[in-house]
């Protein structure tokens, strides 16, 4: 079974993606934010992350810069969920090494659409 | 669900109305949070990281309501994160209207929030607040006129369309001086609503001249116009949000090909709302990339943006860690769980009562199993009182707001001070102490704070400062409302006193003169104001306090100021309290109001006027009650030779009271009397002793006043 890290300081939004991934037979692990991630990240793979953009304490770019620093996710699929759509943002989101991005809001539908792109 | 404008509850099989409670808390949280930090915001010297934070609140609670469908709030949200946006990005200068209408909008948002909860309420119309945050928003545009001359806005919910565009292309023209461009307005379900930015042309001659060109059928959707002007491009952007959503404008040098490619890809993204960058770690293979633009992009020399700068790691308002580590529970819950411990502590009582008399030799397992019950006992009362403890601050996080308003109103400074926010309080004194505290800060800005010019004149700092302090005392919190004002004028209230037909010597304390606005109808200010109000007065704050079994003092200096002082108990379930006996029966008499006890002699009472009898105590005479006679029980001593006197003391005065004996101290579980009986008059309620046995608890207040009146 396929493993997620989901990222997002909203709590309604973590529990709706968690409760969408899982009806589609994920295993989500949450974090509450970019720190929260990190440290849940450590010493375990996962086969996507998905994090928000805007959160406290550390942010989804930030996220994404360190990850790609560890060895277990040179390679991992992140997607960026982000309602900010604009160019600048996703030259920053490409610039840390997001893998792609799915804006804000988005039905549950989409949400595993883009998924299974990346992960079969 | 009162008024949820959309139907997606039920997108991908998965019903998101499941959700809507932990959003509903969720922007809750965030509203007060922001709510909070715009209060603390200084304008003039406004940090980062809280403007940040500000933006984060509004950002948060937009995206929730964009997924959730709750449109209205998310349209708002999305006016006021546009806003914050710029200011967080040093585009605008914050100013005091701003933060106004972004706390108005706050409140906006709350209703709007209470009636998608169904707890119904007046439809809220949020197109004033909305075209003065656009209007902000366009705020730095001097040439521009007013916002008044743009007809009433009819928008679009901008945030519904979540078009993953770039308004303006960087460096694709000039974005002020006098030139042409072209303007692109798209994609459009009503070509006709273009329209209404020629009429915009028509009303604001500043803007330029506005011309159709013809429309190019490689962009279906798209209207085209020659607009020569002198403003700048955002500018023009901000006014035409008024009819289109920004992200449907775009500038364009006139002349260029027609089938502009920088728009081509935008178009196309609406629809997805996702993407895949070229070449990125994790992406699916070349078939699957969607839109590679960002790639094409990024070969162009451009820097990284600044977009992205992480969040200073400072730390943080615990919002998010604090989630993680807490539970809501119903407080029917924590109050079940409250009353069995209470029935836990009068078995442990009981059981240590019986074992008094077991010779602790023969029975030391089981006196020492006692003990320990004891203790432990004890512990989880405590830590079960504790839950239903909550800090201060949740009292006094409503004040500054209010106050804000309230000054701004008068026309006075006046600065919140808040101490000891941690101290905490039974959730149920909290719940019915917010109106008296409300009430009292009111009073200390109306009547209290002088105008900045007065406070000038007398040599004062221009902002007055009321504090809030709250602390324990003994058994006690004691909450202060203080101020820097004018203080009460002693004169003032007497000859007020007097007008009233109070009685008022000039012999009267200080003390006694400052309680003359507790009496019912009395009010010193010399206009009533809106504010302050008439219809409640002073004397129903202190009635409202003595209810929770609290009293007010008052400490004036004239021209320094004055304290109100709250004191009230910790819980209204538990209590200290001494019990005493008068014949067969058992008493409880709180801790707090019992001043002394001693021993009397049939001659150091004396009767007085028929049936009342005086006790002197150091030469002063103190009214006796009989506990006998209103309670009609017979004492032991029934032929009066002796007693004990127990002086208690209410906020009316000291009584001595006519006893048996006392039995000693002990802390109570209060039982109420009232859903479990009735009402009986001189009884506050009711609690189980050790042995079994119900004894009342007296209403000292109200046999200070039978025996006083």
């Amino acid at each position: 079974m396929h493993s997620i890290l989901a990222v997002d300081d909203s709590a309604s939004m973590r529990q709706m993606v968690s409760f969408t991934l899982k009806s589609a037979g994920y295993t989500v692990v949450e974090a509450v934010d970019g720190q929260d991630a990190y440290e849940k990240a450590q010493g375990r793979s996962f086969d996507l992350v998905l994090t928000d953009q805007n959160m406290p304490r550390m942010d989804g770019i930030s996220l994404t810069k360190k990850l790609r620093e560890t060895a277990q996710f040179k390679t991992t699929p992140i997607l960026m969920l982000t309602t900010e759509s604009s160019d600048q943002m996703k030259q920053a989101g490409r610039a840390a090494g997001a893998t792609g991005w799915l804006v804000k809001p988005f039905d549950p539908n989409k949400l595993i659409e883009v998924i299974q792109k990346v992960i079969r | 669900m009162a008024d949820t404008s959309t139907d997606n509850s039920s997108a991908a099989g998965i019903d998101l109305s499941q959700f809507y409670q932990v959003f509903f808390e969720e922007a809750g949280e965030n509203l007060e949070n922001m709510e909070q930090l715009l209060l603390e915001l200084d304008i003039t010297a406004a940090d980062d990281e809280e403007m940040n934070a500000i933006f984060r609140c509004a950002h948060s609670i937009k995206g929730g309501a964009a997924t959730f469908g709750f449109s209205d709030v998310a349209e708002l949200t999305h006016q006021m994160e546009t806003l914050l946006d710029k200011l967080r990005r040093h585009e605008l200068v914050p100013t005091p209207p701003m933060v106004d209408v972004l706390l108005q909008s706050g409140d906006a948002l709350k209703a709007m929030l209470g009636r998608h909860q169904g707890n119904g309420g007046e439809q809220v119309d949020t197109s004033e607040l909305l075209t003065n945050i656009r209007a902000m928003v366009a705020g730095e545009a001097p040439p521009v006129a007013p916002v008044a001359h743009v007809p009433a806005p009819r928008v679009e919910a901008p945030v519904a369309q979540a078009a993953p565009v770039a308004a303006v292309p960087a460096g694709a023209a000039p974005t002020s001086g006098k030139r042409t461009v072209e303007l692109r307005v798209g994609p459009l379900t009503d070509m006709s609503l273009a329209d209404n930015l020629v009429e915009l042309f028509k009303e604001i001659a500043d803007l330029g001249t506005i011309s159709a060109l013809p429309d190019d059928p490689s962009l279906a959707g798209y209207r085209r116009f020659k607009v020569d002007t002198a403003s700048n491009e955002s500018d023009m952007l901000d006014l035409f949000t008024f009819h289109v959503a920004r992200e449907q404008v775009t500038f364009l040098p006139f002349g260029q090909a027609v089938a502009a490619p920088v728009v081509a890809e935008p178009v196309a993204a609406p629809e997805k709302g996702y993407g895949f960058f070229d070449d990125a770690p994790g992406a699916p293979s070349a078939n699957h990339v969607a839109t590679p633009v960002v790639a094409a992009e990024a070969a162009q020399p451009k820097p990284v943006a600044p977009a992205a700068k992480p969040a200073a790691p400072k730390v943080d308002k615990p919002a998010a860690a604090l989630e993680a580590s807490t539970i809501r529970v119903s407080v029917e819950k924590v109050d079940q769980l409250i009353n069995l411990v209470g029935e836990l502590v009068i078995t442990q009582a009981m059981l240590a009562q019986n074992s008094r008399g077991l010779d602790p030799v023969v029975y030391q397992q089981l006196v020492t199993g006692l003990t320990d019950l004891d203790r432990n006992t004890r512990d989880l009362q405590e830590a079960v009182m504790s839950i239903r403890m909550i800090p201060m601050s949740t009292v006094f996080s409503r004040f500054p707001r209010m106050l804000r308003d309230l000054a701004n109103k008068l026309g006075k400074k006046v600065e919140l001070v808040t101490q000891g926010e941690a101290t905490e309080l039974d959730k149920g004194l909290v719940e019915k102490i917010t109106d008296p505290l409300t009430h009292l800060v009111r009073n200390s800005c109306d009547h209290g704070v002088e105008m900045p010019a007065d406070r000038l004149a007398k040599g004062k700092p221009e902002v007055g400062t009321i504090t809030l302090a709250a602390s324990h005392q003994g058994g006690s919190i004691v909450i202060e409302v203080r101020d820097d004002g004018r203080g009460l004028n002693r004169e003032k209230l007497l000859s007020k006193a007097r007008e009233k037909g109070i009685d008022a010597p000039d012999s009267m304390t200080d003390a006694e003169v400052w309680s003359l606005i507790f009496a019912p109808g009395f009010s010193t200010a010399d206009q009533v104001t809106d504010v302050s109000g008439r219809g409640v007065g002073m004397d129903v704050v202190k009635k409202n306090i003595a209810s929770l079994g609290g009293t007010v003092e008052i400490d004036s200096a004239e021209g320094y100021g004055m304290r109100v002082s709250v004191r009230l108990p910790l819980t209204l379930a538990i209590m200290d309290g001494m019990s005493v006996g008068v014949g067969e029966e058992v008493y409880i008499l709180p801790l707090s109001s019992v001043v002394e006890s001693f021993q009397v002699s049939e001659e150091m009472v004396k009767t007085i006027g028929g049936s009342g009898r005086v006790v002197e105590v150091r030469d002063e005479y103190m009214p006796v009650v009989e506990l006998e006679k209103v309670f009609q029980v017979p004492r032991f001593d029934y032929e009066h030779t002796s007693g004990i006197m127990v002086v208690v003391e209410a906020e009316s005065g000291r009584v001595a009271m006519l006893v048996d004996e006392l039995l000693g101290q002990q802390q109570v579980v209060v039982k109420n009397l009232e859903t479990n009986y009735r009402k009986v008059n001189d009884v506050s309620g009711a609690t189980i002793m050790g042995d079994g046995r119900v004894a009342l608890i007296l209403d000292v207040g109200s046999l200070v006043r039978r025996s006083r009146h």
